[in-house]
């Protein structure tokens, strides 16, 4: 499987939101995503400013959170998103 | 253009901004101000009253900011509550009242644009959508 990255924030509802998500996705596939809180954590927070060539253009132009991120092809998606969305990105990752 | 330092030269008031205000909106003085360094603005600024904001305050002066405008706070209390405890921890580790949803850059120009209320009006998740809210949601579109 693809490495692949969550960027998130503890006090974002968004990510919130999405976290059970990513919990159930983990359960039910083989999909695994290596999860990364940026606010309260530089070491994180740098990484994800690293990938910002990959994550700005997909994001609105800016690091935003939650970012989903396949760290190899550094396809990315953002936001709050159904389930079936984030399976269908997930899982296309290979 | 650049943005300068403004001070009223009768009531001290300072302004931050490419030019100033005809009228000073506190002593209603016509033409009252003259430039000045970002060194004196800093030093009359730090040396007034102290303005800590607590969390009331601030979500008190949301609400007066949204009064006026075609967006209001988002009436889901939880998400204010959890919102608004990330933008505080951003400003007592970082400095200012980030949005917990995007990252600083470190460049702290366009940091500038993630303290909160951003100007999220532009963004494209409020522009033309009639169910627009900021990134972050703690603002949506007024119903």
């Amino acid at each position: 499987m693809a490495k692949l990255i969550m960027f998130h924030g503890r006090e974002c509802p968004h990510c919130k939101k999405m976290m059970p998500l990513v919990d159930r996705l983990e359960q039910e596939t083989p999909v695994r995503f290596e999860r990364h809180e940026v606010w309260h954590d530089e070491k994180n927070a740098d990484l994800m400013r690293s990938y910002r060539e990959a994550i700005a253009p997909k994001c609105g132009q800016q690091l935003r959170v939650p970012t989903f991120l396949n760290a190899e092809t550094k396809d990315a998606v953002c936001g709050e998103m159904e389930f079936e969305k984030l399976k269908d990105w997930a899982l296309k990752q290979g | 253009m650049k943005k300068r330092y403004w001070r009223c030269f009768v009531c001290n008031d300072i302004h931050y901004g490419i030019a100033p205000p005809e009228l000073c909106p506190t002593c209603k003085v016509l033409n009252a101000y003259v430039e000045i360094s970002a060194e004196e603005a800093r030093r009359i600024l730090g040396g007034g009253p102290a303005t800590a904001v607590g969390e009331d305050d601030f979500r008190a002066a949301l609400e007066r900011f949204t009064a006026g405008n075609e967006f209001q706070v988002n009436p889901d209390p939880e998400k204010v509550a959890l919102l608004l405890s990330g933008i505080f921890e951003n400003e007592r580790n970082h400095g200012f009242k980030f949005c917990p949803c995007r990252l600083r850059t470190k460049d702290p120009e366009e940091d500038l644009r993630l303290i909160c209320p951003c100007h999220f009006t532009v963004h494209e998740t409020y522009k033309g959508l009639p169910d627009g809210e900021c990134w972050c949601g703690l603002f949506v579109r007024r119903k």
